[in-house]
């Protein structure tokens, strides 16, 4: 290290202070009620190669510590100050990762060198395109999700590009929320620039720029600390998402996460090949692309909170991401929706990191429910009401720290909700019931947090109702050391005369008067075997509702007298014989629910790896229509035709290869061969 | 004689401060503090006075008092057995709050737990809509039975707080009735009572608060009123509040959730009256105790308010002079972290077992440890002798950390000075971006046990031209008491669109709420001088989240012309974030009332200025700026008004030491604040 510890210390609080100054600037002057409420943005500094080592620690969004800038700084030719520059293209360098987001950077000049980038992004409501906030799961190319800019100057030494502006503004459905939020975005980095010429001048240039790569030697040397204390290995861990497109089938996220020493390896083989629809990410397949990372960041800190946030933490890993899968697609792929596959991400990341850490590290968290949105007609003012009801997330998964928190928590405890009362005086609306579902936590002794429910009656016609990000109504929340699953999430709508209809994974509803829906997310994961909890724990939980009394008994094998005091002879004898049963079998890391055993079943390891293997052959385009026709095809067979073993995929394969025979060159070995021909 | 006296009680001291009506001349006098037997410490500083200043109890004219036993049950723990009841199919408010965790990175982040648990939730059956109107009429049963269940549960008391009460209290209200008839031990409190503020979790938060330490604060006073009765003392006692006012004892029995905060407050109501007193129109106070530093931002002698702050782990809303609270003090403790650099805090030795210079058991090196390591702490004793300083102690303590880092002691307790001064960069930097100033233009007025030890280095940091140090920093506080004016909020969820069709229902809120303040202050405080009535409308663009408090022009008001408010609103939101959108529909989201009633103020003594330079003490030898140094030292008492004194010093005084880093110049003002001027400000 070039600079002493304390000094570096005091360096690290002046560089956070600027970040900060940035945040609050941005955040004090945004236009947007979307910024003010999601804090969906951020701001830094970079290097002047592009790696971020100053974030903000208590405002905007948590997904994008240690950002590298370099992919869009290199696309300038040159920088003179006063330049700010622009990008929302998620194929320009992979900085950003879908057109809403707006990122911006400037270089800081000092004695005419570029010491530093101040950058930052805002999620902008709309940028245009085929649908309003220009994401949908049903886009199917780039181009649907609004428009792109280059990495381009917005501002030439000080004069803003007013044709640049013009051109963005025409095409945006609230040209003056995104005029106000660039503002507010130039401002920002206008702070960072000034405070950050206030720090130089305060320390030295030298001083400054040594302490800057002593502070992501800092972040490497810290995370590489952590990484050596998990024990070498390969940790494979696998989920999915329900369904790769609006009613589709399953999307599967595969991870083998190899720790070797002070480093690690995260080979994402074996996940879904690009998509129709707009759950692709964009990361060009760079190795440590943030978004493949996200996980990594909450993984190394929660192992060690004490880890400075910055870009070292990311230099032990390296990624593998084949070209033309879900987790690396190739333009023109939409990837508006790249959220709902990040957060999944977040859940391999995890589920890898917590084989390697049983006893630090969390089990599934729920997810599923969905982020609510309504809008509808309101008789009294006469206006159309829009509103961003509430995120229904569910609860954190258990860990051998204790349970998992209830309701939210884990990778989504950065979501804040809208209170029943501000909601039913913005929308006309009614609230019937929003709070936590009984017994959707994960057994365990650890038990996973619970799910989140929320319902709602609607008042008038054509009501439409969004959940984006729905998922987890068949792959639900993994358990560990015993843990079990957590409860699926569900989506029901009931019409006035008492029908109930399950919605599934549906995210956009209409909806008429009367018509009520009942939305809950999916519970938390139990860590540890349920019939080793504290009974007084499990007799805790029912006197709050959190579990009932027959789960009590039959999940924890604690019974209770109706009053709620333990029946203790009841409860030992019980307890013996889910602990005899639980000797039988062999001791497994995870635990998963009876939809994704049911998947897996048919979709073996085999014949997932069958289906990869093939399709990491065929034309990218083709990649996702060969997909479903393999899906269809297997799910005809019955339970006495299926194998398991790769074969039900190498048929399908050849069927199509068959009916398709421009795939032939492609994957000769299915091609028919010409006896069977003649 | 008579004599207002002042009381401030703090984590290790009680401060005294009293006033000679006639003089307007200050003593002070400070006593520990007796948290096994609270109040008993007042009684104990009386004595003192009586003693010390010659000050019979029966000289009291007028007494104001700040009470930490609210705010110390909530964070111990030590509140009633509370239950709630929330409108049914809603009793999950406590447990999902605002959902968002303490710390989001962290995957095992939790929220606290509540100060009531599911077990002691009950719904009960009742619908509110957003109107008012009745959905579904309360149900008498379903609280008789809730009511069976709590106090089966244990529960010494009830919250009720149902959806949209802050609209048609009816139902709390009769629930209340309810209970009251069938249960009447039972202490019950409503959400719409406390404040009719419409957010379920932050007014249910804000009741839950309220009735969990009110049974406690509220016999607390009533014994206090008794044991000052009984030494004789006749005023009867006021005490002080998070809005940075005052009101009767008497009244703050059944409004202590508005006292959680006043500890902090009346610091600030106290650097407030020195700014305004001397001029000074753009101040930052600085006040820093043993686990803390509170900066607020205060202009021509007015603070800024809010009412969204946390009390222990949670949210309450009541009207509160704005603080920004960092986790650094003289009691934070430094420490080598994981990666081998140098940190400072948040953990604290607090008052016990405090610095390792107070010889009282502590051994970790804390920021008062650097100080007195470095020489620049020298009197032997802090706190009118009460804590001898031990230098060796403080040295031992830092020199494991020096052996981490490979220096000498003297350089290490530097270098914890200005990683702590670093810290408090960063928090400030953050402040003044979110309120949009520039904090150059600002003084620095520095107070509490710390806050003159480091306000020279943050002033440089920040890179202020200013440093004022008041007489009697350590006593701030208890003045701040002294010369607050009663004071109270009043609150009506409005809601609707600023336009000329719901002017009459603003102007018939503005009157409900002026009559309900003036019965308050006249009937209830018995407030017999001047009032004056500030009505202020939260407002926002429609569909925004977040409101501004803009005052209500009375002549418009009573126009009905909603020109003059909306172009109000315009000029303040620009004001604060730089754009304004004429164009768009304003609502109004709540009115507030605020009464004041004034009270004469003690003038702070002046004395004529004789311009003179003042030799030192004598020298000091320190480590300072990165060297062994001499400086000058000298003791308060000699820096009257119009003295010039060397820079850089240490400046000794009964509650505090003042440190004065190279950079500055210094005087003593007409008042006798101490005016630390920077030779040379940085540029902006």
């Amino acid at each position: 290290m070039r600079t002493d510890p304390v000094t570096l210390r005091v360096l690290e609080n002046h560089a956070q202070a600027v970040a900060e100054s940035m945040a609050y600037t941005l955040f004090r002057t945004a236009h947007s009620t979307f910024v003010k409420e999601t804090e969906d943005f951020t701001t830094g500094l970079t290097t002047p190669a592009g790696m971020t080592f100053a974030s903000p620690r208590d405002l905007g969004a948590t997904w994008f510590i240690g950002l590298d800038y370099a992919g869009v700084i290199g696309a300038i030719e040159d920088y003179e100050e006063g330049d700010i520059c622009v990008t929302n293209d998620p194929y320009s360098g992979y900085v950003c990762t879908h057109t809403p987001d707006m990122h911006i950077w400037k270089p800081i000049f000092w004695e005419g060198r570029i010491v530093a980038f101040a950058v930052g992004h805002i999620h902008n409501t709309d940028m245009g395109g085929a649908v309003p906030a220009s994401l949908s799961r049903a886009n199917t190319e780039v181009h649907q999700e609004g428009i792109r800019f280059r990495p381009t100057k917005l501002v030439s030494r000080g004069v803003m590009n007013e044709q640049l502006l013009e051109t963005m503004l025409l095409n945006v459905r609230m040209p003056e929320q995104n005029r106000g939020d660039l503002n507010a975005q130039i401002a920002a980095v206008n702070t960072g620039e000034a405070k950050m010429h206030e720090m130089i001048a305060k320390f030295g240039v030298e001083v400054v720029e040594a302490g800057i790569e002593d502070l992501l030697d800092t972040g490497e040397a810290r995370s590489r600390d952590v990484l050596s204390r998990l024990p070498d290995g390969e940790y494979r861990f696998v989920d999915y998402l329900d369904e790769d497109a609006p009613g589709g089938v399953p999307v599967r996220l595969e991870l083998a996460l190899r720790i070797r020493g002070d480093g690690a390896e995260l080979d994402f083989t074996g996940s879904d090949p690009q998509l129709q629809s707009a759950l692709n990410m964009p990361t060009g397949g760079n190795s440590r692309h943030i978004l493949l990372m996200v996980g990594w960041n909450y993984c190394l800190y929660t192992l060690d909170p004490s880890i400075p946030l910055n870009g070292g933490l990311l230099r032990p890993a390296e990624c593998i991401v084949p070209e033309g899968s879900v987790l690396n697609p190739v333009h023109p792929a939409a990837v508006g929706m790249r959220s709902l596959t990040c957060g999944r991400l977040q859940g391999v990341l995890m589920g890898a990191f917590h084989a390697a850490a049983p006893d630090r590290l969390p089990v599934g968290a729920a997810g599923g429910g969905g982020i609510v949105n309504v809008k509808t007609f309101d008789i009294a003012t006469g206006r159309m009401a829009m509103a961003s009801i509430d995120p229904v997330v569910g609860g954190a998964g258990g860990s051998a720290r204790g349970d998992g928190t209830d309701g939210s928590g884990a990778n989504s405890g950065f979501l804040k909700n809208t209170p029943v009362e501000i909601n039913e005086v913005e929308v006309p609306i009614r609230i019937r019931r929003y709070g936590l579902v009984q017994d959707s936590g994960g057994a365990g002794l650890a038990r996973g947090g619970l799910a989140t429910e929320l319902e709602l009656e609607i008042f008038a016609p054509d009501t439409v109702v969004t959940a984006r990000n729905r998922d987890r109504t068949v792959f639900a929340a993994w358990g560990g050391q015993g843990g079990g699953a957590g409860a699926p999430s569900t989506f029901t709508k009931i019409a006035p005369d008492g029908i109930r209809t399950d919605l599934g994974n549906t995210d956009v509803v209409r909806l008429e008067p009367g018509e009520i829906i009942n939305l809950t997310s999916g519970g938390g994961a139990g860590w540890g075997f349920a019939h080793e909890r504290d009974a007084v724990l499990v007799a805790r939980d029912v006197a709050r509702g959190a579990v009932s009394i027959e789960e009590a008994s039959l999940r924890y094998g604690v019974v209770l007298e109706p009053d709620g005091r333990i029946d203790l002879n009841a409860t030992d004898h019980q307890r013996e014989k889910m602990a005899r049963t639980a000797r039988m079998s062999p001791p497994s890391t995870y635990t998963y629910n009876a939809g994704r055993m049911a998947f897996e079943a048919i979709w073996t390891d085999a014949n997932y790896a069958a289906l990869s293997t093939a399709l990491a052959r065929v034309p990218v385009p083709w990649r996702h229509y060969v997909k479903r026709r393999v899906f269809a095809h297997v799910a005809q067979l019955s339970e006495r035709q299926r194998s398991g073993d790769g074969r039900d995929v190498e048929a399908a394969i050849a069927l199509a290869v068959a009916a398709m025979p421009q795939l032939a060159e492609h994957l000769p070995e299915y091609a028919p061969s010409r006896d069977a021909a003649e | 004689m008579s004599y207002r006296v002042g009381v401030d009680i703090g984590g290790t001291f009680a401060d005294f401060c009293a006033v000679d009506e006639a003089t307007g001349e200050i003593g002070t006098v400070k006593v520990l503090t007796t948290p096994d037997r609270p109040g008993q410490e007042v009684i104990d500083g009386l004595g003192a006075l009586h003693e010390r200043l010659g000050i019979a109890p029966s000289d009291i004219s007028y007494f104001t008092h700040g009470t930490t036993v609210g705010v110390n049950a909530l964070i111990m723990r030590k509140g009633i057995r509370l239950a709630l009841f929330t409108t049914e199919n809603f009793v999950d408010v406590l447990e999902l709050a605002r959902l968002k965790m303490p710390d989001p990175y962290d995957l095992l982040s939790a929220r606290p737990e509540p100060l009531v648990t599911r077990d002691l939730v009950f719904g009960v059956r009742e619908r509110l809509d957003a109107q008012g109107g009745i959905v579904t009429p309360l149900d008498r049963d379903s609280v008789i039975a809730a009511a069976e269940a709590a106090l089966a549960r244990g529960a010494e008391g009830v919250v009720l707080s149902f959806l949209h009460a802050y609209r048609n209290p009816d139902h709390e209200a009769k629930a209340a009735e309810i209970l009251a008839e069938a249960f009447p031990d039972l202490h019950v409190f409503c959400s719409h009572r406390i404040r009719p503020i419409i957010r379920e979790y932050e007014r249910t938060s804000t009741a839950v608060i309220h009735g969990y330490v009110q049974p406690r604060v509220s016999s607390y006073l009533g014994a206090l009123q008794e044991a000052l009765g009984g030494i004789g003392v006749k005023a009867a006692p006021m005490v002080t509040k998070s809005n940075g006012g005052i009101m009767s004892a008497e009244l703050g029995k059944s409004a202590c959730v508005e006292m959680l905060l006043s500890g902090t407050a009346a610091g600030v109501m106290g650097a407030a009256y020195v700014a305004e007193e001397c001029g000074a129109g753009r101040v930052l106070s600085l006040d820093v105790g043993g686990t803390s530093a509170d900066v607020a931002i205060i202009r021509d002698g007015r603070p800024g308010f809010g009412s969204a702050e946390t009390v222990g782990d949670f949210p309450i809303y009541v009207p509160t002079v704005s603080v920004t609270s960092i986790g650094e003090g003289g009691g934070s403790i430094a420490r080598l972290d994981a990666a081998g650099l140098l940190a400072v805090g948040p953990d604290s030795a607090g008052s016990q077992p405090g610095p390792a210079a107070y010889g009282r058991g502590g051994t970790q090196a804390t920021i008062t440890d650097a100080f007195v390591a470095s020489g620049l702490i020298d009197l032997g004793a802090l706190g009118y002798g009460m804590v001898a300083l031990d230098a060796d102690r403080a040295r031992a303590a830092i020199a494991p950390l020096a052996e981490g880092l490979g220096r000498s002691v003297e350089e290490t307790a530097e270098g914890i000075v200005g990683v702590a001064v670093s810290g408090m960069y960063r928090e400030v930097s953050k402040l003044c971006s979110r309120r949009g100033v520039d904090v150059r233009d600002f003084s620095l007025l520095a107070f509490g046990g710390g806050g003159p030890m480091l306000a020279g280095f943050l002033a440089r940091e920040l890179g202020m031209a200013e440093v004022i140090v008041p007489p009697a920093p350590g006593v701030l506080s208890a003045l701040g008491g002294l010369t607050a004016e009663v004071r109270n909020d009043f609150t009506a969820v409005a809601y609707y669109d600023l336009a000329s069709e719901n002017m009459g229902d603003l102007a018939a809120c503005v009157k409900r709420l002026a009559e309900t303040a003036r019965h308050w202050i006249v009937e209830e405080q018995r407030h017999e001088g001047e009032a004056v009535y500030q009505a202020v409308a939260e407002m926002r663009y429609r569909g925004q989240s977040f409101e501004i408090d803009v005052p209500l022009d009375a002549a418009a008001l009573e126009a009905g012309d909603p020109g003059p408010l909306a172009a109000a609103f315009h000029a303040e939101h620009h004001r604060l974030y730089g754009h304004a959108d004429p164009e768009a529909p304003i609502q109004i989201i709540a009115v507030n009332m605020i009464v004041t009633g004034h009270a004469p103020r003690p003038p702070l003594p002046r004395s004529g200025e004789v311009v003179r330079d003042v030799a030192p003490d004598r020298a000091l030898s320190v480590h300072l700026d990165g060297a062994r140094r001499e400086i000058a030292f000298y003791r308060r008492d000699a820096l009257t008004a119009g003295a010039r004194f060397e820079c850089p010093c240490v400046v000794a005084q009964d509650d505090t030491t003042v440190i004065v880093p190279p950079g500055f110049s210094g005087r003593v003002d007409t008042f006798g604040n101490l005016i630390l001027t920077r030779e040379r400000p940085d540029a902006h």
